[in-house]
């Protein structure tokens, strides 16, 4: 176990390295110039050359590359071209939020996906099954920015029951939550819902129903267990995709995020921005799917890592 | 039958939630209009609408704009000019303090205008304090000290220019043009200390900034206690905020200006104001077939301008005949636009030896509303065969490839930093300004740089207006650009609010005097 731990770990520094190496490249190849962001719409080219200088855009890239990932290793990211603002402060200040918010959507995925996808799976065709099968489609296939202006008007405008958009209270957090975690829903009972009925046809499950066992004991324990594999890396690879800053959400819902963060550092060229983002959220990636794996060997007993 | 009395019962629910708008519990005034998270709270580093915009109710300059656009004395309480328009002497107020209690000081203004120079300050807007004698050189690290600026005694402040600019007092109405106090750490932008009439509280990125009420403030402490800017990049979101009563301003998006109009009740909450912006479409006068006039006049008569101000501005812009806006000195209103004149337009272009149409291709931001408007002039130059092919880019490759003139038409939008038919002409049509200083028509006109010279250094208002409406009639003839239309504002604003006007500038709003009517428990409400 420990020894998978260090390979996996060990394993992620070149990825790492790799992501920055290619970030790094991909930004002096796109177009749009930082200084010409900084110096906003009139500006006089004296500057825009002064700027370069203090900032060493005028260097060549594999000294400015060196210097970057000089400081990334001493645990500096540099600050922000445009706010001045140390990076990893920016980073602190935001990854909470976009924590929470992942968090809450994927409880929500977890508990309603999965119930439902159980409760379709224990009548395949009843009434239940159909109409849920109808609605998850319905999840499946709507944006989720559309079902964030949906989720504003109805719950916010019009019933008045939780504020539009913002960031505070566990009231803030529902719509957004709900509106991140739709999509998740669907595909986790659609998911749960055919992982069931393929292990519900196993001999096991006969047996268990021979020996009488209740119905609910038979879904919960003996089926349940055994349909959770697919359902775990559907569950992480959302969870690290949501980790990632659910740029949609957190634009609509107004939440203080790291998704906003790093669309807004794109948009301006902030580059030290971005490509400190990058690489952090390229570390959550790693470490969430180390995760998954773990998750694995603890809801399946035939799942080891030696 | 449980389900069915569930349902009634939602819809009961609904109805009783749904209750007339009430006034909030509150003695914030809330402002919704920010898309994004100002750059700091430091003025050296204002380079946008938002920070600017924040900086101005934290700070300010020896000068500051009315809501009607006037310049008016603020920390300078009065000012002299020499004959020549070289030398300008400004008496600072007395009894002026900051935030944290220290006076204010000549010395202050000198080390400010320093600060904004100074190339570690790393702000980018240096060129409204250029004009003062010596600050290129102190900008560039030749020199130690600004040789124009001097503080003669503790509230006196001589800035001698190094050619006359009539502009120069409305410079120094910038945001950047602030005065800070002695002290500014380098986390200033986080924790602002200036002498304006809202203090600094707190700052949530990406979320709000919240200012409390200067009650020492020399003007007289705002109406209002507090003042929180909230930042909701989604339009639709922030229309959601107002109509649920939690921000009390409200910018109407173009495409509802209809829906919010229709309606009476809500169409009481609006306010519209013109405002000095100006939409154009940056014609290069130096690619192939359009470096002839007659193609670029051609472009005009081919746009029917009023139908797009009808159909994708909701109404909202009076037509640009010239690129000062009409509420300002110099323009000229009897000037005719070119209207919309198709046959004409063919006549031009065959004229010009293009019987058989021309290809361009137009740029534009990401702006939903731009891109219409781009795909609207697509049309109506593609019926004169000028066959238009649309590059939409993100906003930062757009500006970039437009100033490095890679680009034949450009649709933009120019908003006004002060209130001068100047910061029109000659960023916009000046030769000195081609590329990266606005100009990316890259139009020069020997005649029309002569005339905004002779502008800019006469001191008689009259007779500079006169030479603005000159240089901006012989451009016109020109065509540099298709000439859209000048912008006009609409607002929501919420019932309960008194004393909400809207500025012609940016920063020309300082909300001292809006107050909330009938609020209750302060600070409630906030996220």
């Amino acid at each position: 176990m420990l020894s998978f731990l260090a390979r996996r770990l060990l394993l992620a520094i070149p990825t790492l390295v790799g992501v920055l190496v290619v970030v790094f490249a991909l930004l002096y190849v796109a177009p749009g110039d930082p200084v010409l962001e900084m110096v906003g719409e009139r500006a006089d080219s004296a500057t825009i050359a002064r700027l370069r200088k203090e900032l060493r855009l005028d260097e060549p890239l594999p000294n400015q590359f060196a210097h970057y990932a000089g400081g990334a290793l001493r645990g500096d990211l540099g600050r922000s071209y445009i706010t001045g603002r140390p990076i990893l402060r920016d980073i602190r200040e935001r990854f909470p939020k976009t924590l929470e918010l992942a968090a809450a959507a994927m409880c929500l995925a977890a508990i309603a996906g999965i119930s439902i996808g159980v409760a379709s799976a224990a009548r395949p065709g009843g009434w239940f099954d159909r109409i849920a099968m109808a609605l998850t489609y319905v999840g499946i296939s709507a944006p989720v920015y559309w079902v964030g202006l949906i989720l504003i008007l109805v719950f916010a405008v019009i019933l008045r029951w939780l504020p539009p958009s913002g960031f505070g209270h566990v009231r803030y957090l529902v719509l957004p939550a709900l509106a991140l975690g739709s999509r998740s829903i669907a595909f986790l009972a659609r998911m749960t819902r055919s992982a069931m009925l393929e292990v519900l046809g196993g001999d096991y499950i006969r047996t268990a129903r021979a020996k009488g066992l209740r119905e609910r004991v038979v879904l919960g324990r003996h089926a349940l267990r055994n349909a959770l594999i697919p359902v775990i890396t559907v569950l992480g690879l959302d969870f690290g995709y949501y980790l990632t800053g659910s740029i949609l959400t957190e634009t609509i819902f107004s939440w203080p995020g790291l998704g906003r963060y790093v669309v807004n550092a794109i948009s301006r060229r902030d580059l030290p921005a971005i490509q400190g983002s990058v690489l952090f959220l390229s570390v959550v990636f790693v470490l969430v799917n180390l995760i998954t794996d773990l998750v694995y060997a603890a809801a399946d007993p035939r799942v080891t890592y030696e | 039958m449980p389900r069915r009395r569930l349902l009634l019962a939602a819809v009961v629910a609904l109805a009783a939630c749904r209750g007339g708008d009430s006034s909030p519990h509150r003695h914030t005034f809330i402002d919704s209009r920010d898309r994004y998270d100002p750059r700091s709270l430091d003025p050296a580093l204002s380079t946008d609408v938002p920070t600017g915009r924040a900086v101005s109710y934290l700070f300010e300059g020896l000068t500051r704009f009315s809501p009607d656009a006037k310049l008016e004395p603020a920390l300078a309480e009065r000012w002299e000019v020499s004959p020549d328009g070289k030398v300008y002497t400004f008496h600072l107020r007395s009894g002026v303090r900051f935030h944290d209690g220290s006076p204010l000081r000549a010395a202050q203004v000198v080390r400010s205008f320093q600060r904004v120079l100074d190339p570690r300050t790393r702000g980018g807007r240096g060129w409204p304090l250029y004009p003062i004698a010596g600050a290129r050189a102190f900008a560039d690290g030749k020199a130690n000290t600004i040789r124009g600026l001097t503080a003669l005694d503790d509230s006196t402040v001589r800035i001698t220019l190094d050619t006359a600019l009539a502009v120069f007092p409305k410079l120094l109405a910038m945001p950047v043009a602030s005065i800070v106090p002695d002290s500014t750490p380098a986390d200033f932008g986080e924790h602002p200390v200036g002498t304006g009439p809202w203090t600094f509280a707190r700052w949530k990125h990406d979320d709000y900034i919240l200012l409390a009420r200067n009650a020492h403030y020399w003007g007289g402490p705002p109406r209002a206690d507090s003042l929180m800017i909230r930042i909701i990049p989604e339009p639709s979101t922030a229309v959601a905020e107002f109509e649920s009563g939690n921000v009390d301003l409200l910018y109407v998006p173009e495409a509802q200006t209809e829906q919010w109009e229709r309606t009476d009740e809500k169409k009481a909450l609006l306010v519209s104001a013109p405002a000095l912006r100006l939409w154009y479409v940056a014609i290069n006068t130096t690619r192939g077939p359009l470096a002839d006039a007659r193609v670029r006049q051609a472009l005009n008569y081919a746009v029917d301008v009023q139908a797009i101000v009808d159909h994708l501005i909701g109404g909202r812009g009076r037509l640009a005949a010239g690129v000062i806006p009409p509420t300002l000195d110099g323009a000229d209103t009897t000037r005719r636009p070119y209207g919309y004149d198709p046959a004409k337009a063919r006549r031009l272009l065959a004229a010009a030896g293009h019987p058989n149409g021309i290809d361009v291709e137009l740029w534009v931001g990401q702006d939903e509303t731009f891109q219409r408007v781009a795909q609207a002039i697509q049309g109506y130059l593609a019926a004169v065969g000028v066959r238009t092919k649309i590059v939409q880019r993100d906003n930062s490759s757009a500006r970039e490839a437009a100033r490095a003139g890679q680009t034949d038409l450009s649709l933009k939008d120019w908003y006004a930093d002060y209130p001068d038919a100047e910061n029109f002409l000659y960023p916009l049509l000046h030769g000195a300004n081609r590329g990266v200083g606005g100009n990316v028509s890259f139009y020069e006109n020997p005649a029309v740089d002569r005339l905004v010279n002779e502008a800019r250094t006469t001191q008689d208002d009259a007779r500079r207006a006169a030479l603005y409406r000159q240089a901006d009639s012989l451009a016109f003839l020109d065509a540099p650009m298709i000439y859209l239309f000048f912008y006009n504002e609409l607002y929501a604003v919420q019932p309960w609010i008194q004393g909400y006007e809207i500025p012609a500038v940016f920063n020309g709003q300082r909300l001292t005097t809006v107050s909330i009517a009938s609020g209750g428990v302060p600070g409630a409400s906030a996220p």
